[in-house]
Order: structure tokens, then C-alpha cells, then sequence
């Protein structure tokens, strides 16, 4: 059922953007400066707001209300990456995640602006120049820690040895996502990594960073996830989930 | 040494009919990063057309009573060429008025000059600051980054101050208060 391989795309698409957001959003108040504190909030709060707009979409097509798939889902119903999941770190390695996260967003983003599916036009059209600004920002910030002092290049290349498999995990593809790579729904996963490696490969060196060699198992199953999530949910989730707060959703 | 940032004056224009006018300062690293903090802190009204960051140290600035001494006349060194130099005046107190805002170009061969030469070519009548810029010093974005820049905000309503009434919420909340107490 083409209908359904979609939903699951478009829920990956949108619970990926999702906590991503809520972890950088983690840093409000706490970035190194205030200008950043905001262009990093910023950054955090467009997260969100796409993660929105694609949660729309899959209530068009399931009719799952947005709010009960965000406050009332357990880990393991979770489709996003282990990628955003994890602890926001040090600096470095919550803008070495955003960028790496940035660049795989453009090069599918301005493939899914011409995507078959008009409400999945619609939306990457929306999104897309802010994805731009976004790859810009965290390029230069890339740049100039990777080549900045010895301890801001540590930091970086410490965290692209962490964050660069888990980063792989974005181009495994979703069972039956052939079938919408065939309608021209969505672009191929394969011709988005090697857009990706290229774009990064040529950011990470120039900034004088080293791409890792050696590649440990790439995490298979978006349903499979670290313990972090369940961690970042109970954060996210408990005021939802308790009945003394009297909430009504 | 001074661990902090340079300081960049930033300017928005808002219309095409208006004028850049000062709308505060950012630090930053370097100019490009300057513009992005710009972007970021200042871009919130849905209307921007255009930013410009200028390092703080590049502008040369006289308030009326610091024209009233002529000291800074014979600072001038005529070393340089002749360059075009951008006039800046803060025109009033009311908080419309409040903004330094770009009112035209000099060519002159230092700041001192350029003030100078804006002091008989611009109305100085209620003029409370100047500011004098040279053009080479100015950091403006590329047009071509305009649409990344600038068109997400007009549809984020909720960075725009004007979607947080917050004032009247809170007299309402006041008066409802007084009401219960009476």
C-alpha cells in the first residue's frame, strides 16, 4: 500500500526534524554567546516547526492527531535516527550534528521540492530557504572551529569520530521505500549519500578535519534506539502524560 | 588581551522607500559571521530588505555637544585618497525618531572631512548624533542570499513583537483583578 509507505516516510522525515529541534533547543540560554544563543534557538525552533508541518501531513494520511503522536509514543515507537537522539555534548559536537544534519537536509530537500506528491512539494518548498541559511550558519561555524585553536579542533574532530556513523544511518532505507523512489515521490537514499559525502567531505577537509575511516555498524532499524530517547521522552512527555496537571489533549 | 568579540553596528532597511537605519549591534567573530548575528537577533519584522554590519571601531562619530568643540577638526590627516563616505544622523528623542538612520554619501579624504563637507550639505537642524562610515568598511549581504536571509521571516508571525500583545493582555488581567477585588 503505497499510502502507508509514505506515512512511515514522511513520520521518519518529521520525528527526525522533531528531536533534533528538542535537543538543540536544549541549549537556549547556555550557547557560548548570546548572539548565537539566539541563532542557535532560532535554528532549533525551525526544526520544530517543520517537524510540525510534516506531522501534518501524516495526519492527512493516518489521521493521527499531531499531539498523541508526540507526547503519547514510547521509545520504540520513535522512527528517528539515533543520530538526533543523543546528548546535546559540548558545542562542538552539537554544531558538528547540526551540519551534518544540514547538509543530508539540502540535498534531499531540493530533490523532494520537485517530488511527485504535490502536499510533499509543497512542504520541501517552504522549508528549503531556510535550510540554506541553516547549512550556512553551521558551515561557518564548522570552519572556523575545526580551524581555530588546537582545543577547538580537538573537540571537533572528536565529535565527527562519534557523530560520523551515526550520520550513515540516514541514507538506510525504510522497508518499501522503493516503492515511493519509483513514483518519484522521494528521492534515492544511495544518489542523497553520495551527494552528502561529497558536500561534507569537502566542508569537514577544508576546515581541516579528517574523515573517519573506519566505519562501526551503522544502526539499521529506526525503531531500534539508544537510551537516550527514552530519557529525552520522559523530559518531553510528562506533562502530557499526568493527570495531576488536570492538561486536556 | 581582549577576549571578546569585535562589536558590529547593524543596519536594516525595511522598505524600499526608507532609509538603512541603525537597528542595534551584534558581537562576532569576523564580518560574515556579523551578518549572520545580524540576521539572526535583528530579522524578526516580516519586512527586511536588505542588512549591513559595519565594524563599531570604522564608524566615526560626533554628538552636537561634542561638535561644539572644534577639537576634532584639526585631528584631520588628508593622507588618504579621496573615498565615499556614508552620512548617518540620529534626528530626534521620540522613540520614532530614536534611529540613526543613512541620509546620503560625501566623497572626502578622512572621516573628519567627510563630516565636515555632511555638516554643509545635510540639514544639521535637530540633529543629535552623526555618524560617518566609509563605504569600504560596510559588510552588506549578497543579494542572491536575500530569499535564505530574510523570507522565512513573514511567515513566522510568532518572532514578530507585534504578535505579543502583551501590554493589553496584562490590563485586561489587571482590571478582571481589580473587579473580583471590589
Amino acid at each position: 500500500m503505497p499510502n502507508n509507505s509514505l506515512a512511515n516516510k514522511i513520520l521518519s522525515v518529521a520525528d527526525d526534524s522533531f528531536i533534533l529541534g528538542h535537543r538543540n533547543s536544549e541549549w537556549a540560554g547556555h550557547a557560548p554567546i548570546l548572539e548565537e544563543d539566539i541563532a542557535f534557538a532560532n535554528i532549533a525552533l525551525d526544526e520544530l516547526g517543520h517537524a510540525q508541518l510534516w506531522y501534518e501531513l501524516y495526519q492527512e494520511l493516518t489521521g493521527a492527531e499531531p499531539d498523541r503522536v508526540i507526547f503519547f509514543r514510547s521509545a520504540a515507537e520513535w522512527r528517528n535516527t539515533q543520530l538526533v537522539e543523543l546528548p546535546k555534548g559540548d558545542w562542538a559536537f552539537s554544531m558538528t550534528r547540526q551540519f551534518l544534519f544540514d547538509v543530508y537536509e539540502n540535498v534531499s530537500l531540493e530533490r523532494l521540492v520537485h517530488s511527485t506528491n504535490p502536499r510533499v512539494q509543497e512542504i520541501a518548498t517552504k522549508i528549503r530557504t531556510e535550510e540554506i541559511y541553516h547549512l550556512r550558519h553551521t558551515s561557518n561555524w564548522v570552519k572556523r572551529l575545526g580551524l581555530g585553536t588546537d582545543e577547538s579542533h580537538a573537540r571537533m574532530q572528536r565529535a565527527l569520530d562519534e557523530l560520523w556513523t551515526y550520520a550513515l544511518q540516514l541514507f538506510v532505507p525504510l522497508e518499501n521505500e522503493r516503492e515511493l523512489i519509483a513514483e518519484n515521490v522521494v528521492p534515492d537514499l544511495g544518489i542523497l549519500r553520495d551527494a552528502w559525502q561529497e558536500k561534507t567531505v569537502t566542508h569537514l577537509s577544508a576546515s581541516g578535519l579528517q574523515i573517519p575511516e573506519n566505519i562501526d555498524s551503522v544502526p539499521n532499524l529506526r525503531a531500534e534506539h539508544t537510551e537516550h530517547l527514552a530519557e529525552l521522552l520522559q523530559d518531553l512527555q510528562q506533562v502530557a502524560r499526568s493527570e495531576k496537571f488536570g492538561v486536556e489533549w | 588581551m581582549d577576549s571578546q568579540w569585535q562589536i558590529y553596528q547593524v543596519f536594516e532597511k525595511e522598505r524600499a522607500d526608507l532609509p538603512h537605519r541603525n537597528a542595534g549591534s551584534v558581537h562576532a567573530s569576523d564580518a560574515e559571521m556579523a551578518l549572520e548575528n545580524a540576521r539572526d537577533v535583528f530579522v524578526r519584522r516580516p519586512n527586511c530588505l536588505s542588512l549591513w554590519v559595519v565594524p563599531e571601531r570604522a564608524i566615526f562619530s560626533k554628538t552636537v555637544e561634542e561638535l561644539q568643540d572644534n577639537a576634532w577638526r584639526t585631528e584631520m590627516q588628508n593622507t588618504s585618497a579621496e573615498e565615499s563616505y556614508l552620512v548617518f544622523q540620529k534626528q530626534g528623542q521620540t522613540a520614532r525618531e530614536t534611529f540613526v538612520v543613512h541620509v546620503g554619501d560625501v566623497a572626502a579624504n578622512s572621516p573628519q572631512q567627510a563630516l565636515e563637507r555632511a555638516l554643509e550639505t545635510f540639514d544639521d537642524k535637530n540633529v543629535f548624533v552623526w555618524w560617518i562610515v566609509p563605504e569600504r568598511a560596510i559588510i552588506k549581504n549578497e543579494a542572491s542570499d536575500a530569499p535564505s536571509m530574510f523570507e522565512p521571516a513573514h511567515w513566522k508571525k510568532y518572532r514578530n513583537h507585534l504578535s505579543y500583545p502583551v501590554e493589553p493582555i496584562m490590563r485586561e488581567l489587571k482590571s478582571a483583578q481589580e473587579m473580583l477585588e471590589e
